[in-house]
């Protein structure tokens, strides 16, 4: 059997403090500070330390260093070895070291126990160590000590709800709510509590009042669906459900905001940089992975999340300038070509994009974003055959990425394969049947391609008639013309089409009108269109990867 | 009149000798009425199997490393007891190791030669017939799913993998398999660790459901640290998922990719676990897929060969809490016996393993705190899992494998050369939605602390218990013999269709002295791994002959009678009433 030898050394450092202000013995963390009548401090030993970086190791042993003098100095009152055992117990957190941590922490609260911030950070450390029974007493202890405490009542509640204890974590909320009555974290502990109880009501009610406090917590949407589902609103759950995301609703905790900002190793400043990106905190995240690179100038990951945060913050000479330095850095760093290419095709430079978009596909063959990119751009640039591989294999991959499928198909437009084409199209539709794109553009193909065999003008009347009852645009519109010319309608036809210069040119798009007019003229001279897309058509021009 | 197609495996079982003549094995001897003996003893060594899942880890902290292992148990050879394949990881970058202990790293099969003697003492001795079974397995070995893909009677076998395509085994009914991975058309290359084999068209052949993870290669690994700076395993965020894949059996040993076709790789995450039942009462079968770090999926039958994710508003996708959580494992059981199937879903450290409760359409309640089985795993990583009744009590109890996935930072420090391994978790199930942590009180074998990742659960020893082969990560092997059980009755259900084939997905009500089961034929769910085909039904006190209700996958219900206690009985679909 192999176990963690966890346990606290049992030696101490002969400072054996006799509390005078209780009469009981010491019972644990379930006794309150103030009643401990004799306890011992523990030596607190530098853990090892190898793994971290190097100026987090020379951090910890300055903080132990300190920690160590202070603790052993005759003229130490307790509230200065307190504060030494503390400041080095938050730095054990801030890396992750909680067994050291916890020592310091009980030290410091043997030394002072009247101060609610060590019982706080044991309760923390519990906590990140997944003992919630053993958390939940250390907070209680921090609220004898401060009743009004809010992080401690919220974070009490939460363990009382991972102890299915949910009628527990109720009053402290509600206390919590008093207190802070602006507080989303604690309206989003109250719903939890309603939605455990199965009480959807009061649930929807605390869960869209953290909405309306903190409307980017992306992730209350799931718990307010399911109160809407349970009070069988089904629209509304759906609705919500459309918008859920992970930015949580952790409560305001200045103790525990001391603990993150306390490592500035480019390691802990890239974490906090990617945990900005995740909450799409883009100012934040160029920030703190700005200060990662100063630190870490060669580290190609950091530039490469440094350059999406740029990107996506709009400064695209900046990204730019990070994706080229990770690519310097490690060139076959495929993510970082990718960067690269969309920076470029935004700025229309297709040339140089595809060469991105093809180092990044020859680092990782499996990157079909970049691979889908690369064909869209090609397509662009007028090469539309070797277009086709890159869409075939974005397909083999993952068949339902429908955007490849219509990329695929248009090239083959494109190319005069309108057979294929069609066979893609009916393929596609069946499969995307919610996408009436597809529909649309078999429409088109069948209405107007000028491969005698694949032109079917009822059926192709047959599918974009439903589309042009939902949707007057004008390119549904025109196919509607297409397909009657071709079924020998050319009134009809000549009707429609006249509606479709009009919708054109009511939505600014004069770049249509002069394709427009000339079919409108081979219709008013009874002959059918033969050309389904000019090859200046917006389709035959996929645009840019979008932000 | 009711007809039945008997087959009586307890005991009858007639002990060939061994090629030396002596009796093999270790003898298992029910600890039935000594409440002091453990509930599961570890026989693996004892009984042959030796076998230690290498992870090929260099110090880099490639991700695969952590991903597998997966087991799988099924009677290959027909002889009326659960076989066993075991899966092998391989060298992952330069400076690994290429073999252990001079044994090249490959999968292995080893043949279950199980003794019953006069006395009733069972044998349990495994024999490794990798060599002479013909299976070639390439690549590093992830997990294994079995189904008889072509109606023949005798189970296949679907090997899933990292950096190699997967490999399709056809069992050529002689002990030998034949490698039909390309022609089958189920070769997909991409990373893969759970696979199902399931009849979604009710057209009585087994399709494949294939969840993969992520794309990942070993040139393009992120390097991943602590926040102090020390190296780490990545999480799945730092990498694509995959889309899974639905392969519909042709009928002539080939499979149709409709995974477009069906809709099912419309939404997709990074697929850890994969189970399949009727979750929404409609006599069809559905899927579900846990992944990793990202919304599960509940791929609900539309009956017209596509399917529609509704695990959102089913409830299924994620916690209460809203927050996408790390599922690894999950398996689908009636836990409460209302007649639907609920389902159990393992996770990461401090997220705690979650217990979705079906209303019988396919709507579920997060009760992940209120069963009790949350809160008590929030401090592990659940890998292999199951619904089952481990003390034949009629309820079915919940045993999860756990290892986690990133450095423990306080096994490191107390100088352990692979920090992640963790203890197993056993819950008994109280009634009333309730569940106890019992796994102190499980003997020995639940004080060990692995790197579990796989788990299997049957019938090994044919003693009318379930035994548990939990594959562990760079470790051996356990074989988790149930001795929990006493004198507890108990019903034991094979159900084949008419060419003998294990309809997995079928269920079963079960009406003993008046009081109502419900089961599921299933070897999908846990993690990576294969179960046991056969449906185990714990009766209690009540040894009486039980009345079976059989709702088969092609939607025929059939009723049968007074099904003998303690023994295992061959239901054949069309024979009943």
């Amino acid at each position: 059997m192999r176990r963690a030898v966890t346990g606290a050394a049992a030696a101490g450092l002969g400072l054996v403090l006799a509390i005078a202000c209780g009469r009981e013995p010491s019972g644990g963390d379930k006794a309150p500070p103030h009643q401990a009548a004799t306890a011992e401090v523990q030596s607190v030993p530098l853990p090892d330390v190898s793994r971290a970086a190097p100026e987090v190791q020379a951090q910890l042993r300055e903080k132990h260093a300190v920690m160590t003098r202070v603790v052993a100095q005759a003229s130490s009152s307790p509230a200065d070895r307190a504060t030494a055992y503390g400041d080095m117990g938050k730095l054990f957190v801030a890396t992750e070291l909680y067994d050291a941590a916890a020592r310091c922490f009980s030290n410091a609260r043997l030394l002072a126990p009247g101060d609610m911030r060590w019982p706080y950070y044991l309760a923390q450390v519990a906590r990140l160590s997944n003992d919630p029974p053993k958390a939940a007493g250390l907070f209680e202890q921090v609220l004898r000590l401060q009743p009004d405490h809010v992080p401690s009542l919220v974070w009490l509640a939460e363990m009382r709800l991972a102890q299915s204890r949910p009628e527990e974590a109720r009053p402290l909320l509600v206390k919590a709510q008093s207190l802070a009555p602006g507080e989303p974290a604690v309206l989003y502990g109250l719903g939890r509590v309603a939605l455990e109880a199965r009480e959807y009501s009061a649930a929807v009610s605390a869960l869209e009042g953290v909405l309306a406090l903190a409307p980017s917590a992306t992730r209350v949407h799931y718990p307010l669906a399911m109160a809407y589902r349970g009070l069988g609103d089904l629209t509304r759950a759906d609705a919500h459900l459309r918008l859920r995301g992970e930015t949580a609703v952790p409560p305001a905790d200045p103790l525990m905001g001391e603990v993150s900002s306390l490592l500035t190793n480019a390691a802990a400043l890239e974490t906090r940089g990617v945990q900005a990106m995740d909450a799409r905190d883009w100012p934040t995240a160029v920030t703190v992975l700005r200060q990662a690179v100063a630190l870490s100038p060669d580290n190609a990951f950091t530039r490469l999340n440094l350059g999406t945060s740029l990107y996506l913050s709009g400064n695209r000479d900046g990204a730019l300038e990070q994706y080229r330095a990770a690519v310097r850095l490690s060139p076959s760093l495929a993510r970082a070509h990718f960067g690269i290419g969309v920076v470029l095709e935004s700025r229309r430079r297709d040339g140089e994009a595809i060469d991105a978009f093809a180092a990044a596909v020859r680092s990782d063959p499996e990157y079909d974003e970049a691979r889908f990119s690369l064909a869209n751009a090609l397509r662009r640039s007028g090469r539309v055959s070797e277009s086709l591989a890159h869409y075939e294999k974005v397909l083999e991959r993952n068949p339902a990425t429908s955007q490849a499928g219509f990329g695929l198909a248009m090239a083959l437009v494109r190319l005069g394969r309108y057979r294929e084409a069609r066979d893609r199209l009916e393929r596609d539709a069946r499969a995307f049947a919610d996408q009436p794109g597809f529909a649309h553009a078999l429409a088109r193909v069948l209405a107007a391609a000028p491969d005698d065999g694949v032109r079917d003008g009822a059926r192709a009347l047959a599918l974009v008639k439903p589309l042009a009852e939902g949707q007057r645009s004008p390119a549904v519109v025109e196919t509607m013309a297409m397909a009657l010319a071709e079924t020998g309608r050319f009134d009809e036809a000549v009707r429609w089409q006249t509606e479709a210069l009009s919708l054109a040119r009511r939505a600014g798009r004069s770049d249509l009108v002069p394709n427009l007019t000339a079919n409108l003229r081979l219709y008013e001279a009874h002959r059918p269109c033969r050309t389904p897309w000019t090859d200046d058509d917006p389709v035959h021009h996929p645009q840019p990867s979008p932000d | 009149m009711t007809r039945r197609a008997v087959l009586v495996l307890a005991g009858v079982w007639l002990a060939a000798c061994s090629p030396a003549g002596e009796p093999k094995g270790l003898p298992l001897r029910s600890a039935a009425g000594d409440k002091r003996a453990d509930w599961f003893v570890d026989r693996a060594a004892d009984a042959g199997l030796d076998f230690v899942q290498v992870n090929g880890m260099s110090g880099r902290f490639y991700m695969p490393e952590v991903i597998g292992p997966g087991v799988a148990l099924f009677d290959y050879d027909q002889d009326g007891d659960l076989d066993v394949y075991l899966v092998q990881g391989q060298p992952l970058g330069p400076g690994a190791p290429v073999s252990r202990g001079g044994t090249p790293l490959s999968d292995r099969l080893y043949r279950n030669d199980l003794r019953v003697e006069a006395d009733g003492t069972r044998r349990l001795h495994f024999t490794d017939v990798t060599a002479q079974s013909g299976i070639d397995a390439h690549g590093y070995g992830m997990g294994v799913a079995v189904g008889d893909i072509d109606n023949d009677g005798w189970p296949d076998l679907y090997l899933t993998k990292f950096d190699a395509p997967n490999q399709l085994f056809h069992n050529n009914r002689n002990g030998m398999f034949t490698d039909v991975s390309k022609k089958s058309g189920t070769d997909s290359r991409s990373w893969s660790v759970s696979a199902a084999f399931v009849d979604i068209d009710r057209d009585g052949w087994l399709d494949l459901y294939v969840g993969h993870y992520l794309r990942y290669t070993l040139e393009g690994n992120t390097r991943c640290m602590s926040p102090s700076g020390a190296p780490d395993y990545c999480t799945p965020d730092s990498y694509q998922p995959l889309p899974d894949r639905l392969y519909r059996n042709r009928h002539d040993g080939s499979f149709e990719d409709i995974s477009a076709r069906s809709q099912i790789a419309r939404a997709f995450g990074p697929a850890l676990g994969v189970s399949t039942a009727d979750f929404n009462g409609d006599g069809w079968l559905d899927i579900y897929v846990a992944n990793d770090g990202k919304e599960n999926q509940l791929w609900i039958n539309r009956r017209d060969g596509t399917f529609e994710n509704r695990a959102l508003l089913a409830g299924v996708a994620l916690p209460l809490t809203g927050k996408a959580e790390a599922s690894m494992g999950v398996d689908a059981g009636d836990f409460d016996d209302d007649g639907d199937e609920d389902l159990v879903v393992t996770e990461l450290t401090g997220e705690g393993t979650n217990v979705f409760v079906n209303d019988g359409a396919g709507v579920f309640e997060d009760d992940s705190a209120r069963t009790g089985i949350g809160p008590a795993s929030t401090g592990l990583t659940g890998f292999g899992t199951a619904w089952f009744d481990y003390d034949n009590d009629g309820r079915l109890d919940v045993l999860a494998v756990n290892g986690a996935v990133q450095v423990i930072e306080a096994l490191r420090q107390a100088g352990d050369p692979f920090p992640v391994h963790q203890r197993r978790l056993l819950f008994h199930n109280a009634g009333g939605g309730r569940f106890d942590e019992v796994t102190a009180r499980a003997g020995a074998a639940f004080a060990v602390s692995d790197v579990g990742r796989g788990a299997a659960f049957g019938d090994l020893d044919n003693d009318g218990d379930v035994d548990v082969l939990v594959a562990n990560n760079n470790g051996p092997v356990r074989l988790l013999v149930n001795q929990a059980a006493g004198d507890a009755h108990w019903l034991g259900l094979r159900l084949v269709g008419a060419g003998g084939r294990d309809q997995v997905g079928a269920r079963v009500q079960i009406t003993t002295a008046g009081t109502v089961r419900h089961r599921r034929a299933r070897a999908d769910g846990s993690y990576a791994s294969a179960n046991d085909p056969r449906v185990h039904v714990g009766l209690g006190a009540s040894g009486a002959p039980s009345d079976v209700v059989v709702q088969w996958p092609g939607g025929r219900r059939e009723t049968f009678s007074a099904v003998a206690a303690d023994r295992y009985t061959t239901l054949t679909e069309g024979t009943g009433r």
